[in-house]
């Protein structure tokens, strides 16, 4: 296989190498960037300033008062300034994650992976991580109300003792819950009322995972996949490296095989089978690009090939086709050490065959177990819900309890839930905000502030079973109840806090042990056994399922917002999307051909009439709405297939998420919500995005450097060979620089880093992770499209190959390189940027007066500057903004306006480490290997980064930067980057079919 | 043609070079001066909320620091006392005192006492408590002698240049470990060999780099 560099671009303009993208590139900022266009005009702004020195003025001469207010009654275990740590979990879709949370004198502010969980193992994702911006969301509801009146706890005990009475019929809509304490009073909800029903209702969940199961094996299991334990992996439309349930854990046992450090070392391959791109297909060593609706015909195809129960002689337009003919050979070859999964928004037929092809591929024991899960229910909740709104309208309830979910938002467009809230006489809606339906509800309804995971009690099981409880690491901020503080008030018309209310769950157990690990130790499911019971009924199903034979509408989860429940959250709204790098929009996704059939074709040049910075809009009519959504080309998407996301396009989020995106839900119908067949008509209006790809361009440098494994094993330092450095060579194989060389070497100890490419899957955590520590602020749609965001660690995204048929894609993540000869110290006037003893590029931020040359003399684009008082900007808004202030890390400096900032490899960890280090041993120079880790090598779930002292010649991270596949970015300037990359390899299947 | 100038005029160049060279001066040596953190910061005594004299309480009673600064050794914060290490003593002692009535009024409503910050460091420093006196700098060494102020009074001016003044060259100010709250600690005659030795054992090599304390 070659190993000749790839020709690598980051946008369709890059490719075309057009007069946008160089004008883009050539400027340091686009356009505008540096100026002060909004609000005042130049004069006008200096006038302001001028008054705001002269006021300053006076001021300064008294010096500012500062308080210290200590403790009343001294916390046991506080220490001032010294943080504590807490094990909980956080549920999320009906399983709960074990984290360990950082705690500032009583105050969340950061969470990391418990690696004492088997579903965390230390690692997060980006909604555990983004969780505790969204406890300080300043627009969370703040306190009981019925209709628009305040009420109080005791007023809404008082209701619930009145209005549910044994003889009522009750009806209870719930998100998907493992939580022992929930499910026990579920059950004493059960036998209470004349009538009652209880509904799960999670838009994205994984009911048809269950209903698929339940047709295979005549009972709902949910599949739990080995993916270390495989060989071959075939996703369907299976995003399973996207925050979910099960994603840290899949991340973590992915990468555990695809961290070769040598030629012997083996590698597993992965095949995608998918329509848009997403973040499992960008890892994927071969991916097979189909429409939405034609997943389950390839699956179908590929279980005809193996064999599976069921699909003899079925035949479709799949049939025969050379790559799934390929995979099919590939799965069988592998043994037994083959997988195959199903993206769970997939109709349950779908799952039912993915059940009968790992079947078939004795994948079952192996690669897959299945697991009874003790809280579902038998029903299918999907048509639960349905039949629920209709009774609810034909007033067949008194009552109507929700425990958090949005209906009146995420239901499909053919479910009227709002219309069926009015005909409820009491209604009780359990919401974090006023949202869509809380603001929904008839004017006697009830709503209740609902806690967030990091000020309650609870628990609940992991996705593989181990059991956790839940502790609180703070009083409810806004009064606000858990699920089960209301449910009990239900049944007892009385609060019980919900510690009580899980403790009984839990008497008998190791308490203060459990809540010491953050779990039971040893709790898991079963393996269950099953037994393929309805392959002919999994046959009738997959041959029902529709077909689109035109253009086609794929309506998938956003991978940030989900259905939108974290839609007011501005650290996930400004995370730029793995693929298309949009913050802040949800756009019409297409393939550069579908594209061209709207007349938008690249170069942009020939766009008809849309200004440089905007794009075309697409009028997509689907199930009898109209969509008008801005058109981006995604290079590898199926052609003549849209891909929309939901959870946008709020109306009752907040401040952050209102009117963020175009809602698509009422277009999606609850027959067919994944895919509908649709027509679209380009129409002339154009919308602004804010995209991040070309923002910080390295203009086509051999940045990624990347081989296929047989590649690889025949040249195992291909990486490092890539690039030839010119110039003299000094006697320690360096070459000569000009400048004084900052190496420090006599001190200990020397910081490095090294990221490997092969274990990055590109999902984005470190950007949070990092924002979460060291207070970085969110700046908004606008600031970013002007490529101001202001993020230390981005993920560049890399297409390579045919641009209309199917390009590969690279994540690489940047931070700071700190190069030991750093450009952006030679620049500097006022000496802000300079050489720390133990190796950094260190940024003072006191010092700095906003020249922005080092940004501009920085290869890697890595700096930000603060063109306003980003974090200010957030708090002058609403009702008491400055609650989002607890969210700040206290050990970093919030930086202020005209301030160039950039990665620090997290100095605030280092130098704590350091002072603590020295404290314990009395003498020691230098933490153990190991010990302190920065926010995004903690953060991240796949381990793709290390990080330690480079002095030490034994230190994992000194290991790794002698591995052969090392290489340095832009090696050939000479400027010695500290942080290294341990290049790509791709696992090729050779075969031809 | 009478003279336009007065014979005095002759001297008007030479006396406004002399006035502006002093001009100067005093201008420089007014910012040199009043801007420094010497006439700034050093002598700052703010009035307390309740009127606690540490000439009293460490002076007289000799209280030692760490009873009520308890985290000076395992923090970066020395801590302010919570009213509970007040109540530790005044729950017997002069409960009746009206200069203590916000201390009482704190213990029983739980509201704690807003003290003003005397020691007042920029945001962008992180200064670390036990990393100084767990390898032998005095408390008085930057506090000056608390034990003779009945009002807390910065002492020092806490500037960069003063920081780094000891961090360049540490040695005398540095005393044994079991010494760190000593008031008055005279240097043996033989300061520089325990300093010495004090480098040596701990290991001391104080960080002169920015990230050391600005991040």
């Amino acid at each position: 296989m070659s190993t000749t560099p790839n020709t690598y671009w980051r946008s369709l303009n890059e490719l075309a190498r057009n007069d946008e993208y160089r004008q883009l590139v050539e400027r340091e900022f686009p356009e505008n960037a540096s100026e002060l266009t909004d609000g005042y005009s130049r004069r006008n702004f200096l006038q302001i300033m001028g008054a705001s020195i002269a006021l300053a003025g006076f001021t300064a001469c008294r010096k500012p008062m500062q308080k210290i207010v200590p403790y009343t009654r001294m916390p046991e275990n506080v220490v001032h300034g010294n943080p504590l740590h807490y094990a909980t979990a956080m549920p999320f879709m009906g399983s709960v994650t074990g984290l360990v949370v950082t705690t500032h004198e009583g105050r969340p502010t950061k969470v990391e992976g418990n690696e004492l969980h088997p579903d965390s193992l230390g690692g997060t994702h980006i909604l555990h991580q983004a969780s505790t911006l969204d406890l300080y969301d300043p627009d969370r509801s703040r306190g009981i109300r019925q209709g628009d009146e305040a009420r109080t706890a005791d007023d809404f005990a008082a209701f619930c003792a009145s209005t549910f009475t044994r003889d009522k019929r009750v009806a209870f809509l719930s998100e998907a819950s493992s939580s022992q304490t929930l499910n026990r009073l579920k059950r004493q909800i059960a036998g209470r009322f004349a009538a009652s029903t209880w509904v799960t209702y999670e838009p994205f969940g994984e009911e048809n995972v269950l209903l698929g199961t339940a047709m295979a094996f005549g009972a709902k299991r949910r599949p739990i996949h080995h993916y270390d334990k495989a060989a071959v992996i075939a996703s369907f439309g299976d995003d399973f490296l996207a925050a979910g349930p099960d994603s840290v854990r899949a991340a973590k046992q992915l990468a555990k095989s695809r961290k070769v450090m040598s030629t012997e070392d083996g590698m597993n391959r992965l095949y995608v089978v998918e329509s848009n791109y997403t973040l499992t297909g960008t890892n994927a060593d071969h991916r097979i690009r189909v429409k939405e609706s034609e997943i389950a015909q390839a699956l179908f195809a590929l279980a005809a090939a193996l064999g599976a129960d069921g699909f003899g002689g079925h035949t479709n337009a799949f049939t025969g086709n050379g790559d799934i003919a390929r995979l099919a050979a590939d799965l069988r070859g592998a043994n037994g050490a083959a997988l195959v999964t199903a993206g769970a928004d997939q109709p349950p037929a779908v799952h039912a065959a993915v059940a009968a092809v790992n079947a078939a591929l004795s994948a079952v024991g192996a690669t897959v177990t299945y697991a009874a899960l003790p809280f579902a229910d038998a029903a299918d909740q999907n048509a639960a819900f349905r039949a629920l709104t209709a009774d609810l309208a034909a007033g067949r309830y008194d009552a109507l309890v929700m425990l958090g979910t949005n209906p009146v938002f995420t239901a499909t467009g053919d479910v009227d839930f709002k219309a069926a809230l009015s005909a409820v006489p009491a209604v009780v809606h359990l919401a974090s905000h006023i949202d869509e339906t809380s603001a929904a509800l008839p004017s006697n309804g009830w709503h209740v502030p609902r806690a967030h995971y990091l000020e309650m009690w609870g628990d609940g099981l992991s996705f593989t079973g181990a059991a956790s409880v839940i502790q609180p690491m703070i009083q409810p901020l806004f009064g606000a109840w858990s699920e089960i503080e209301v449910l009990s008030t239900i049944l007892t018309g009385s609060r019980t806090g919900g510690h009580d209310l899980v403790k009984q769950t839990w008497t008998g157990s190791d308490w203060n042990r459990i809540l010491h690990d953050g779990l039971q130790a040893g709790t898991s499911f079963p393996a269950a056994t099953v037994r393929l019971t309805g392959a002919a009924a999994i046959r009738a199903a997959a041959e029902a399922l529709p077909t689109v034979s035109g253009l086609e509408v794929a309506f998938k989860a956003d991978p940030k917002l989900i259905d939108g429940r974290t839609a007011n959250n501005g650290w996930l709204q400004e995370l730029p999307d793995t693929i298309t790098k949009i913050t802040w929009d949800n756009v019409a996704l297409m393939s550069p051909t579908t594209a061209a059939g709207y007349g938008v074709e690249f170069p942009r040049a020939s766009i008809l009439r849309a200004p440089a910075d905007e794009e075309p809009m697409v009028a997509v009519n689907v199930n009898g709405k109209t969509l008008e959504l801005a058109i981006w080309v995604v290079p590898g998407h199926a052609d003549n297939a849209i891909t929309v996301y939901t959870g946008y396009g709020r109306t009752h989020a907040g401040r952050v998420g209102n009117g963020i995106g175009v809602d698509v839900n009422p277009a999606r119908t609850s027959s067919s919500p994944l895919f509908a067949s649709a027509t679209a008509t380009r129409i002339r209006r154009t919308y602004p995005i804010a995209s991040t790809q070309d923002h910080h361009s390295m203009e086509g440098r051999p940045l990624i450097r990347e081989a296929s494994l047989s590649g690889y094993r025949e040249k195992p330092d291909f990486a490092a060979k890539m690039v030839k450095v010119p110039g003299p060579i000094d006697e320690a194989g360096q070459p000569i620089s000009l400048f004084d060389e900052q190496t420090f070497p006599d001190h200990e100890p020397q910081w490095g880093m090294t990221i490997d490419l092969n274990a990055c899957t590109g999902c984005g955590v470190c950007t949070i992770a990092c924002q979460a520590e060291n207070n970085i602020p969110v700046i908004g749609k606008k600031e970013v499209k002007r490529g101001r965001e202001m993020h230390w660690i981005r993920v560049d995204r890399y297409f390579s190959g045919d641009v209309n048929g199917n390009p590969q894609v690279v994540h690489q993540p940047i931070p700071c390189m700190n190069c030991e000869l750093a450009p952006c110290e030679q620049v500097c006037p006022v000496a802000a940027t300079t050489h720390s003893d133990d190796g950094l590029n260190q940024m003072t931020y006191n010092r700095c007066i906003g020249t922005r040359y080092c940004a501009n003399n920085c290869p890697f684009k890595v700096r930000r500057f603060n063109f306003f008082n980003y974090p200010k900007t957030w708090l002058i808004e609403g009702n008491d903004p400055e609650v989002v202030q607890m969210a700040m890390n206290p050990d970093v400096t919030v930086r202020f306006r005209g301030v160039m900032e950039k990665c620090t490899y997290c100095v605030q960890r280092l130098n704590r480490a350091k002072i603590e280090t020295k404290r314990a041993t009395g003498d020691s120079r230098k933490p153990a290997d190991g010990t302190v880790k920065t926010a995004c090598q903690q953060a991240c779930p796949s381990d793709a980064i290390y990080f330690g002292d480079i002095s030490d010649t034994e230190s994992v991270v000194t290991r790794t930067k002698r591995n052969e596949r090392n290489y340095l970015l832009l090696e050939e300037l000479n400027i010695r980057p500290r942080t290294s990359y341990l290049a790509k390899l791709r696992n090729p299947n050779d075969a031809t079919a | 043609m009478a003279q336009l100038f007065p014979e005095w005029s002759n001297r008007v160049p030479r006396m406004l070079l002399v006035g502006s060279v002093f001009f100067v001066t005093a201008v420089v040596f007014f910012f040199w001066h009043f801007g420094s953190h010497d006439y700034l910061e050093v002598g700052y005594a703010p009035k307390q909320p309740i009127d606690y004299s540490h000439r009293l309480h460490a002076g007289q009673l000799g209280i030692d620091c760490r009873y009520c600064h308890a985290s000076v050794e395992n923090s970066a914060v020395a801590s302010i006392p919570s009213t509970q290490t007040c109540m530790n003593c005044h729950a017997q002692i002069k409960v009746d005192s009206p200069k203590l009535a916000l201390l009482h009024e704190s213990w029983e409503t739980g509201a704690p006492i807003e003290w003003v910050k005397v020691h007042d460091l920029p945001q962008y420093s992180h200064f670390n408590h036990s990393a100084h006196v767990n390898v032998g700098v005095g408390c008085e060494s930057c506090h000056g002698r608390i034990d003779r102020m009945e009002v807390v009074m910065q002492a020092a001016p806490m500037s960069m240049g003063w920081c780094l003044d000891c961090h360049n060259n540490p040695g005398p100010n540095l005393r044994p470990v079991d010494q760190v709250t000593t008031m008055g600690w005279v240097a043996p005659p033989n300061q520089f060999e325990l300093a010495a030795e004090i480098i040596a054992r701990k290991n001391i090599a104080p960080p002169v780099y920015c990230n050391a304390c600005h991040y």
